[in-house]
């Protein structure tokens, strides 16, 4: 039986590949959607994940996440340093750290924020040590820096070189698999003197990202050895892009987001609602994604069945032949549905591996380019997908089979050809 | 090996105001051998494929032995049809791609009965018919060594009853010849029932008994003395 297959199959080599290429690619598409989706949310929950509460001035929230956890070059409004300040001394907060963003070397964010931010958030050092100078950096696992190399950054992503300014490496962090694997971390005071800003004058380097921002600062309180100072006092520190808050309990998450939300002047978020509520619009773009590739499938699926109800319908007198010389309706059932099936099964075995390909082939486009893993991952609800596409492919394959078995073997001995 | 008896015959296609096939009796001994004759449209492969249970009667019964295969469900008289009747057709409906004993062995391994016995049986049959590479595919035989696998399957299952329509209709004359001979002999040697539908008035002299048909209707039942 199974040479008889293998046989007949040989003889429709052309046909059987174009059908199960049909399948496969059918099926590619919907694995590849899914996959790719649920590797979005996985990367991105996991980057994410460190970052309970968000701090910033009023703006967009989506904003705000985008530059905070992924790193994404944008203008920030600032937060004066006061907020920073009461935040240090809140008993609801474990920890809160600035972040200053808008300078750049060779593409890679330089990134102003303090030890604690650094010991609390990466899984420790590949190499070197924490920053513990104004003129010290530390770089993610991506960076492609030596320790000891000297860093330059431009202000803006093609902006004007900060002439003066030199970082010099002593530390580089274990990946974390989120887009601060890309940056180069330093310390906030670097930031600010760089930038030259005070505090209460801070609007004079507003807009940090914009490209041809043409402030002039003299760079002049920035010095590679100075000491740093993390301890931030009411009126002495400089207005700030975003501050990352640890709470100190979920309850106070809570209760923080709201003072802060209230308070005039700030806007405060939990990263993963946001997500979560970006997730909700691309919910629906990712539904018509699956919705085409469901009618693709359907597509196929009615394609295949046009095919092999003519093909059973020109091998009729084949069909009634083997009947008429003895074998069985059963047989002539099982035949005409292994081969059909063994097709489909091949086209989606094919599609599956062909789908996860691509998943990954994308992964990983978006990993060198945004230094964050999307992990592409099978779940349980693929393999009850898996079962629910073949359980599909029997019941197709059954209706020419089905058609094959009510065939009259009488055929067979009449009419030509 | 059982007796065949027709009794009260009729076979009515949809659109035919006559019936094609009305046989009210026919009888045939077990191990005889019967040429069907008659014009084109006289109704002659309507008989046979009633004979092997390949058609059902509208009225009427056809038994075999003490059966009425008439009567038996389509399964039933798949079953039946497979493990008594031998079936040679104009159409060799070889399988390509398969080898001569792989055709051989199709309908009795699709039936679920091949076994080693069985395997070596089909090896010895097509030494028997005349064929003397089992292994070659069918697509590059002749014509006369195709109509031999077909006749070396149809006998794989040692049945009762070889059933043949028109088996040396597309062979030349001397492969037709050579084809009637073997049959005839083959059946003569496994004392098989024999029935043929043919218009080689070679072959039909070879058998003893010859019913010609017209319209439906036996018109002549000759039996020659042995
Ligand atoms: N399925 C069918 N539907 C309608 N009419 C049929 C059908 N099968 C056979 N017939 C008719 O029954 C008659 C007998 O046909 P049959 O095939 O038995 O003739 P035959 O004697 O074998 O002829 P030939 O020598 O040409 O093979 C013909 O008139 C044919 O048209
Ligand atoms: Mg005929």
């Amino acid at each position: 039986m199974l040479r008889f297959i293998l046989a007949d199959l040989g003889r429709l080599k052309a046909g059987s590949f174009v059908v199960v290429l049909l399948i496969a690619l059918a099926v590619a598409l919907g694995t590849g959607v899914t996959l790719q989706e649920r590797a979005l949310r996985l990367g991105s929950a996991r980057a994410a994940d460190r970052f309970d509460l968000v701090i910033g001035a009023p703006g967009s929230e989506t904003q705000l996440v985008l530059s905070t956890v992924f790193l994404q070059p944008a203008a920030l409004p600032l937060v004066p340093g006061e907020v920073l300040a009461g935040l240090q001394d809140d008993p609801r907060v474990a920890w809160a750290a600035p972040v200053g963003f808008g300078d750049f070397h060779r593409g890679h964010p330089v990134v102003g924020t303090t030890t604690r931010l650094i010991a609390e958030t990466a899984p420790g050092f590949a190499g070197g040590r924490m920053f513990a100078a104004e003129g010290e950096a530390v770089i993610g696992a991506r960076v492609d820096l030596a320790l000891g190399d000297g860093i330059t950054p431009t202000h803006g992503e093609i902006g004007h070189d900060h002439d003066e300014v030199r970082y010099r490496v002593v530390g580089r962090l274990e990946p974390t698999g989120t887009p601060w694997d890309r940056a180069i971390l330093v310390p906030i005071q670097a930031v600010w003197h760089v930038h030259g800003m005070e505090a209460g004058h801070g609007e004079e380097a507003h807009d940090h990202a914009e490209e041809d921002h043409d402030h002039d600062h003299g760079h002049a309180g920035f010095d590679p050895d100075a000491p740093l100072a993390e301890d931030w006092h009411d009126g002495e520190t400089p207005d700030v892009p975003a501050i990352l808050v640890k709470p100190a309990s979920i309850a106070d998450a809570y209760r923080l987001r709201q003072d802060y939300r209230v308070e005039e002047g700030t806007l405060a978020i939990f990263p993963a609602e946001v997500l979560t509520n970006l997730y909700g619009t691309l919910g629906d773009a990712r539904q018509v994604l699956a919705a085409v590739a469901a009618a693709a499938q359907g597509l196929v699926a009615a394609a295949l069945l046009l095919v092999t109800i003519t093909h059973v319908g020109q091998r009729r007198r084949q069909i009634g032949a083997l009947r008429a010389l003895g074998a069985p309706r059963g047989a002539i059932f099982a035949l005409v549905w292994s081969e059909l099936f063994a097709l489909i099964a091949c086209g989606v075995a094919l599609g599956l591996v062909l789908g996860w390909l691509a998943a990954r082939l994308l992964s990983r486009m978006i990993a060198d380019r945004q230094g964050f893993d999307l992990p592409v991952e099978l779940a349980a609800a693929d393999f009850a997908g898996l079962g629910l596409l073949l359980a599909a492919a029997a019941l197709l394959a059954a209706l020419p089979a089905w058609m094959a078995y009510r065939q009259s073997p009488v055929a067979s001995l009449r009419g030509q050809a | 090996m059982p007796d065949l008896h027709l009794s009260g015959i009729q076979v009515l296609f949809p659109g035919l105001d006559a019936p094609a096939l009305h046989i009210p009796e026919l009888t045939l001994p077990a191990g005889g051998r019967l040429a069907v004759a008659g014009p084109s449209g006289s109704g002659k492969s309507t008989l046979v494929n009633v004979i092997a249970g390949l058609e059902r009667p509208s009225r009427g019964r056809v038994l075999w032995g003490g059966t009425d295969i008439a009567a038996l469900s389509e399964s039933a008289r798949d079953r039946w049809r497979g493990a008594n009747i031998g079936l040679v057709m104009q159409d060799f409906h070889l399988f390509p791609g398969l080898s001569a004993l792989e055709n051989v062995l199709l309908p009795a391994r699709l039936a679920r009965v091949a076994d080693r016995a069985m395997a070596d049986r089909a090896g010895e049959l097509l030494a028997e018919v005349g064929l003397t590479r089992p292994g070659q595919k069918v697509e590059t035989l002749s014509r006369g060594e195709m109509q031999r696998v077909a006749v070396a399957r149809a006998l794989l299952r040692q049945p009762g009853v070889i059933v043949a329509d028109e088996p040396t209709a597309s062979l030349d004359p001397a492969n037709a010849a050579a084809l009637g001979a073997l049959l005839d002999g083959l059946a003569q040697r496994t004392g098989a029932t024999l029935i043929v539908v043919s218009h080689d008035p070679g072959l039909i002299a070879r058998l003893p008994r010859r019913i010609a048909l017209a319209g439906g209707l036996i018109r002549d039942d000759t039996e020659r003395a042995a």
